[in-house]
């Protein structure tokens, strides 16, 4: 307690001393705070990636607080977010970890829990009004990840031809706005020999995307790549094809987990797909919302703080929304078969 | 005695004759409205999806059959391809032939469980298994921690066993997934058809109190549903595993939904004793092309596709419905004669109608 309000102190001279370019906070251990990590769902690799990551950080910032990974089930995700975000107000948890799946429906119940005293910081995917978010921990730049698949069909197709995207669910706030950042980027000059003919929706479940992927097949004779910006459809699709003995003439690229992919890019199916590390945003996230939810540091743009092994980064106003601030970590990886393998392990 | 045999036979056999009026019909339709339609890959992308969904089923329609309804399928077919993806991931060296027998004896456990809440207690099987639904679904979510099965982690033999093709006539594959689901609903129809304890089903969904008075053990029967339901739900489970590779704790979310859909289009009276395996083959697959084709049918958005699929199959329940009491209403003198011919050319008719349904 001591400790703590002498570092405190020392922010506040700190700050204090040089208004106008803050001082980088580096967070005091032990503090306690109870901290709940929900993601869209359970049950896919991405998110159990984030979950390491966030054990890693609760462990080096010696929290005697609880951390507590939970979440819904994908059908009932919308609700299911919703209610443990109540919950956990009313358990007078320190901070939910929110990794939102349910559009602006989410910000009321995130509006009360700030207003009872739990912080709300999203990560992967934020509140899209900013309502009832203290801030946003992103993982890449909306705006790079349309580029990146855009130069990554490019490279693929060989500079011209047909692609298609196959998606999440149709209200997927993250892959729309993928989507249509790609969309944008493709306007480029560059891309003009492109052609993206279509959108369809596996639903994040690897059955629907498997059969989509097939139909994408059949409904374009001349398709030449099918783009997924989502884990899930983008090895579904990659079975698909290879099963059905297509992998020649049509790619498979997007966002995928290279331990998933790892086979599908040695044997040709997807030569090149991107991701960002979702252990390292897992990690960004708990240091961030530990800073937020012993009060070491307000959420407000322009500071600047430590996060363990990651370095430095600095809360900025979020461009890619009207509102809202984020912490931005970066860089992407593309994979292809030189590093997948290392990736994987 | 005589008569009710004559007319159940009569209507079931209407019943498969209008539904391939009606999968004949949605083929011409779509064929004129998507490009490269009619050709061989459309064979092999309807089969191979069939082959799954048939065996859930035609296990759904032995339950429903007796009066019952099995909604627990979805999450016995999720449970068991993670379950057994993790034992397979875990001992690579298993031989292959035990891991679909592990499949179908989870699947049968599970059966089990339902089939002994349902005949012992003497409860309602749609609340049951509509219990056993969350149930088991949540268990799987609690044992995975909300992990996933990655193809990486399983043996080649496995996720190529499902593009294995037992045999190619030109273009058309035909997978060995494809063959044992067929396989499998022929003897469930030739057990359900012409053997005694086979009819005990059809007894039981007719009228439970005869069945009992006749000497046949109501209880034990529905038990032997639901276990034969959880048995190729297991099954199922196994080549969901080996045809997706990727498990997630959603595997098989709302499979249930689909085999009630397949069984009801089938011509299996939902409120027991009526109803043939060939009817669900040919249901099932009616629902899955309409599906295939939805997708590819650029008229219709993403948004709608589920309402005009709702729609379509509820058009194909009520033409089918529609078209066999006319067939029925036809004079009384007719009819005998009518049911006469229809229970010596019950069979022939059959065997042909399985066969357009493969070729759908």
């Amino acid at each position: 307690m001591n400790l703590r309000a002498v570092s405190g102190l020392a922010i506040v001279a700190a700050l204090a001393g040089t208004p106008a370019l803050a001082q980088t906070i580096v967070a005091e251990k032990g503090v306690e705070a109870d901290m709940v990590l929900l993601p869209k769902f359970l049950g896919i690799l991405p998110f159990d990636q984030a979950n390491a990551g966030a054990q890693e950080a609760h462990a080096e910032l010696e929290n005697p607080g609880k951390y507590l990974y939970t979440g819904p089930t994908p059908e009932n995700s919308v609700a299911g977010q919703i209610e443990i975000i109540t919950t956990s107000t009313s358990q007078g948890q320190d901070v939910v970890m929110l990794s939102n799946n349910a559009g602006d429906q989410v910000a009321p119940s995130a509006q009360a829990a700030q207003a009872a005293g739990t912080k709300v910081v999203t990560w992967d995917s934020p509140i899209p009004s900013s309502e009832g978010e203290t801030l946003f921990v992103a993982q890449v730049d909306f705006n790079d990840i349309g580029a990146v698949m855009a130069d990554m069909a490019l490279s693929i197709l060989g500079g011209e031809g047909e692609f298609a995207t196959l998606s999440a669910t149709p209200d997927a706030a993250n892959q729309n706005a993928w989507i249509a950042a790609m969309e944008e980027a493709l306007k480029d000059d560059k891309y003009a020999g492109l052609n993206h003919i279509d959108i369809v929706y596996g639903d994040d479940q690897s059955e629907i995307s498997y059969n989509r992927a097939l139909a994408l097949v059949d409904k374009h004779p001349n398709l030449g790549l099918i783009m997924a910006p989502t884990s899930v459809g983008i090895v579904s699709a990659a079975k698909a094809l290879q099963d059905e003995g297509l992998c020649d003439q049509i790619k498979v690229s997007g966002l995928g987990v290279p331990a998933e992919m790892v086979s599908y890019t040695l044997n040709g199916c997807a030569p090149e797909f991107a991701l960002w590390d979702f252990v390292d945003l897992g990690y960004l996230t708990y240091y961030t919302s530990y800073l937020i939810a012993t009060e070491q540091m307000k959420g407000e743009v322009g500071e600047t703080f430590e996060a363990g092994r990651m370095g430095t980064y600095t809360i900025e106003k979020d461009p890619t929304r009207d509102n809202g601030s984020r912490v931005l970590m970066g860089p992407f990886t593309v994979y292809t078969k030189d590093n997948v393998e290392a990736a994987a392990q | 005695m005589r008569n009710t045999f004559m007319s159940r036979i009569s209507p079931t056999s209407m019943r498969i004759l209008a539904l391939l009026f009606v999968l004949i019909l949605t083929i011409l339709f779509f064929s004129t409205q998507i490009e490269n339609y009619l050709n061989a890959r459309l064979f092999n992308r309807i089969s191979t999806s069939v082959a799954i969904i048939l065996l859930i089923a035609v296990g759904q329609s032995v339950v429903v059959l007796t009066r019952n309804i099995d909604l627990s399928v979805g999450s016995v077919v999720g449970f068991v391809a993670y379950f057994v993806g993790g034992v397979v991931g875990a001992f690579p060296e298993i031989p292959a032939i035990l891991v679909p027998v592990l499949a179908i004896a989870l699947g049968a456990c599970f059966g089990a469980f339902n089939g002994f809440l349902v005949s012992r207690f003497n409860l309602p099987s749609i609340i049951v298994t509509l219990a056993t639904l969350a149930i088991f679904r949540s268990i799987l979510v609690e044992f995975t921690d909300g992990s996933s099965i990655t193809t990486a982690s399983l043996p080649d033999w496995l996720t190529e066993f499902a593009r294995l093709n037992a045999f190619v006539v030109g273009n058309f594959r035909v997978r060995w997934m494809v063959v044992i689901s067929i396989v499998v609903a022929l003897v469930v129809h030739v057990f359900l058809t012409r053997f005694r304890a086979g009819r005990q089903f059809y007894a039981v969904g007719s009228n439970p109190e005869a069945a009992r008075v006749a000497g046949i053990n109501v209880g034990r029967t529905v038990m032997q549903a639901f276990v034969i339901s959880g048995a190729l739900a297991g099954l199922a489970g196994f080549m969901f595993l080996a045809r997706f590779g990727n498990i997630t704790i959603v595997a098989g979310l709302g499979l249930e939904l689909k085999s009630v859909g397949a069984v009801v289009v089938g011509g299996v009276n939902i409120f027991g004793g009526s109803g043939s395996v060939i009817g669900v083959l040919i249901g099932a697959s009616l629902i899955d092309l309409l599906e295939t084709s939805l997708v590819r049918w650029a008229l219709v958005s993403e948004f709608w596709r589920d309402a005009v699929l709702g729609m379509l199959i509820l058009l194909a329940v009520v033409t089918d419905t529609f078209m066999s009491r006319r067939l029925l209403a036809r004079p009384t003198a007719k009819a005998a004669a009518a049911k006469t011919a229809a229970d010596n050319t019950a069979a022939p008719i059959a065997a042909p109608g399985a066969r357009q349904a493969e070729g759908s």
